[in-house]
């Protein structure tokens, strides 16, 4: 017999169409954000990429009295138009300001933070490059696309000590939070298993594909930018990009990035990660899409827990995550919490645990009060990065399908030079990492 | 029914000559190679010989690579080798690839049209023929191509090439783009080993 918690906050802002990349975020926002009580100076704010999950991300910031966001940036003309519009329509003035390069946003001294919403093979670049300009960044999820890269970006942020969060914003939803803290302080006895479920890649093209003239107004070579040059097709560009090894790793890294990280926080493995994986794949044998259609990974660590990383078939399109433990399991997703037994659901939301994760109430404003103080976000970067790295470690285990050995310390696959090429990849110039 | 002798059976020394039903079966009997047909990829097109082929080299065993190598190779040559082909065999070499995949990349390398595939293969090839290569091809490439070339080479950390980089940064000449992606190399060749 299962039990269900009633969500204490069902606080989540919407489930869009537009950004079923399903991000959702509070819709709560701190009172003190408002009137009299808001901070009298403003945080200056830059949005790098303006399609789908930015969408999301203006909505949020501008109910925010705190934050101005004064540019937008994005290589299509119409997306970045209409973003303009619509935070002009809601500031009832024309200032927000565009820019079709990154570089030019990244170089205004009017600007503190910069949002990075673009394609997973646009993140690195633009953040790292929004770091050494003295700004701090939100960088959307996946953190990166390769390893390299994200390993280059942590070192980035610390090097200009800049404030970086990552779009994994669960870990600012009390449930998940709490999930994880009661997990990290044994609440279940001996976890015996981490099962976690992602959607299935929910979209669907023929063998073969037609290039296709590029819109007027997107710039379709800044849009691949270091990734290998393809003639534009309108399913290999917005939103799709992520089925595509090119640009992303499927759901892999879009809803992994979510619930593994969830995994990792629970574990306490924040600043570590799996030491070894195995799987199998099922990867498209022709067609536009090249990321994995069934996904299905095992990773250990080093104190012999595991999770398993499986693809759902059931048509939800939200992850799940499932601890076993000796006193039963725990179940949670984003619109669900579970378990076994009625009194593990109190146990859970119990305030007096003795390790007590850090806490957020919402990731925005989690991410403006660290611009702030200076101090850590909930998501911070080397975070993201050792999620990132866990997810596209069992990407790789299922792209080569074999098992393979990770040491966590040096980043590196153990006797697998083929593994360890894949941590990353060239760049199509005059992109580069430097 | 195997296609393979049966263990043990006796082997005729001399097989017999080919008969009309050969040569008819054969029709049947035939398949087209993967490896073969790879060089006529087309973006857009069925791209199944080359995931066979993607696989065949996932799943190699570490002595059946250098064969492999050499069939990448072979495409790479081919006057009919189509520009997806080309940059799909790099992404493969960027896998597999030896000392023995380095001239014909090198040749590659000093194209601007064909340098980036090039840096696809070469950049995670340790060996260092290929710092070799990079380096010479500075002197080849301009522009854009040179600063994808410059930020290889720096991310391979080579500081053997600090001199001809300095030398590029410090150039009037070239486009700002280079020189700063040059002066960018130098410092991040110049720092200490631990953050490199």
């Amino acid at each position: 017999m299962s039990a269900t918690s009633s969500l204490s906050r069902r606080t989540f802002l919407r489930h869009s169409a537009l950004a079923s990349a399903a991000v959702a975020f509070p819709a709560v926002l701190p009172a003190r954000l408002f009137g009299q009580h808001a901070p009298s100076k403003q945080i200056a704010v830059g949005i790098i990429g303006v399609g789908g999950i930015a969408q999301i991300h203006i909505d949020t910031l501008l109910r925010f009295s705190e934050v101005r966001i004064i540019a937008v940036c994005d290589v299509d003309r119409t997306h970045r138009e209409l973003a303009v519009q619509k935070i002009n329509a809601y500031y009832e003035n024309q200032d927000c300001a565009q820019h079709a390069d990154f570089r030019e946003l990244n170089r205004r001294p009017d600007l503190d933070a910069v949002w990075v919403c673009t394609p997973d093979h646009w993140h690195a670049l633009p953040a790292i490059d929004a770091v050494r300009h003295g700004k701090d960044v939100y960088v959307e999820k996946p953190l990166t696309l390769t390893i390299r890269e994200g390993r280059e970006l942590v070192q980035a942020v610390q090097q200009h000590q800049r404030i970086a969060q990552v779009g994994t914003q669960q870990r600012s939803a009390r449930n998940f939070h709490d999930v994880a803290e009661f997990i990290r302080n044994d609440g279940l006895g001996t976890l015996e298993r981490i099962e976690v479920l992602i959607p299935a890649n929910n979209k669907y093209c023929g063998a073969t594909w037609q290039p296709e003239p590029v819109p007027a107004g997107l710039d379709w070579d800044f849009w691949l930018g270091p990734a290998p040059w393809s003639p534009y097709t309108r399913q290999g560009c917005h939103y799709n990009f992520r089925y595509n090894r090119n640009y992303a790793a499927g759901q892999v890294t879009n809803w992994g990035a979510h619930y593994i990280d969830i995994v990792q926080w629970a574990l306490g493995m924040d600043r570590s990660g799996p030491v070894e994986v195995s799987g199998h794949g099922e990867y498209p044998t022709s067609g536009l899409f090249t990321t994995a259609t069934k996904v299905d990974f095992t990773c250990r660590y080093a104190n012999g827990r595991s999770f398993r990383c499986r693809t759902r078939y059931d048509g939800v399109y939200d992850g799940n995550l499932r601890f076993y433990g000796a006193r039963g399991w725990l179940d949670i997703s984003r619109n669900a919490l579970r378990a076994s037994d009625r009194n593990l659901l109190r146990e859970v939301a119990a305030r007096d645990k003795k390790i007590q994760l850090p806490s957020s109430a919402n990731h925005h404003d989690n991410f403006l009060q660290c611009i702030r103080s200076r101090q850590q976000p909930i998501s911070d970067i080397e975070t993201g990065h050792r999620t990132t790295t866990a997810c596209n470690i069992g990407e790789l285990a299922m792209l080569l399908g074999r098992r393979l050995k990770w040491d966590p310390v040096k980043e590196e696959f153990v006797n697998d030079p083929v593994a360890n090429r894949l941590r990353q990849r060239a760049m199509r110039a005059p992109w580069s990492l430097v | 029914m195997s296609d393979a002798a049966t263990p043990g059976a006796p082997v005729d020394p001399e097989p017999a000559a080919r008969t009309p039903f050969d040569e008819h079966y054969e029709r049947y009997r035939a398949t087209p190679d993967p490896w073969q047909e790879l060089a006529k990829l087309e973006y857009g097109a069925d791209r199944s010989y080359a995931t066979t082929v993607a696989g065949l080299i996932n799943n190699a065993e570490p002595a059946q690579r250098a064969g492999m190598e050499k069939k990448l190779l072979a495409v790479l040559i081919r006057s009919d080798c189509t520009a997806a082909a080309r940059a799909f065999v790099c992404q493969m070499l960027a896998r597999i690839g030896t000392a023995a995949c380095v001239p014909a990349l090198a040749a590659l390398l000093r194209d601007a049209a064909t340098a980036d595939d090039a840096r696809f293969a070469l950049e995670t090839l340790p060996d260092p023929a290929v710092d070799a290569a990079l380096r010479d091809a500075l002197s080849s490439l301009a522009g854009p191509a040179k600063a994808g070339l410059i930020g290889s080479i720096a991310i391979r950390n080579d500081k053997a090439a600090l001199p001809a980089l300095q030398s590029i940064a410090q150039d009037a000449a070239e486009p700002a783009l280079v020189r700063e992606t040059a002066a960018r190399a130098v410092a991040r060749l110049n720092r200490p080993a631990a953050t490199s």
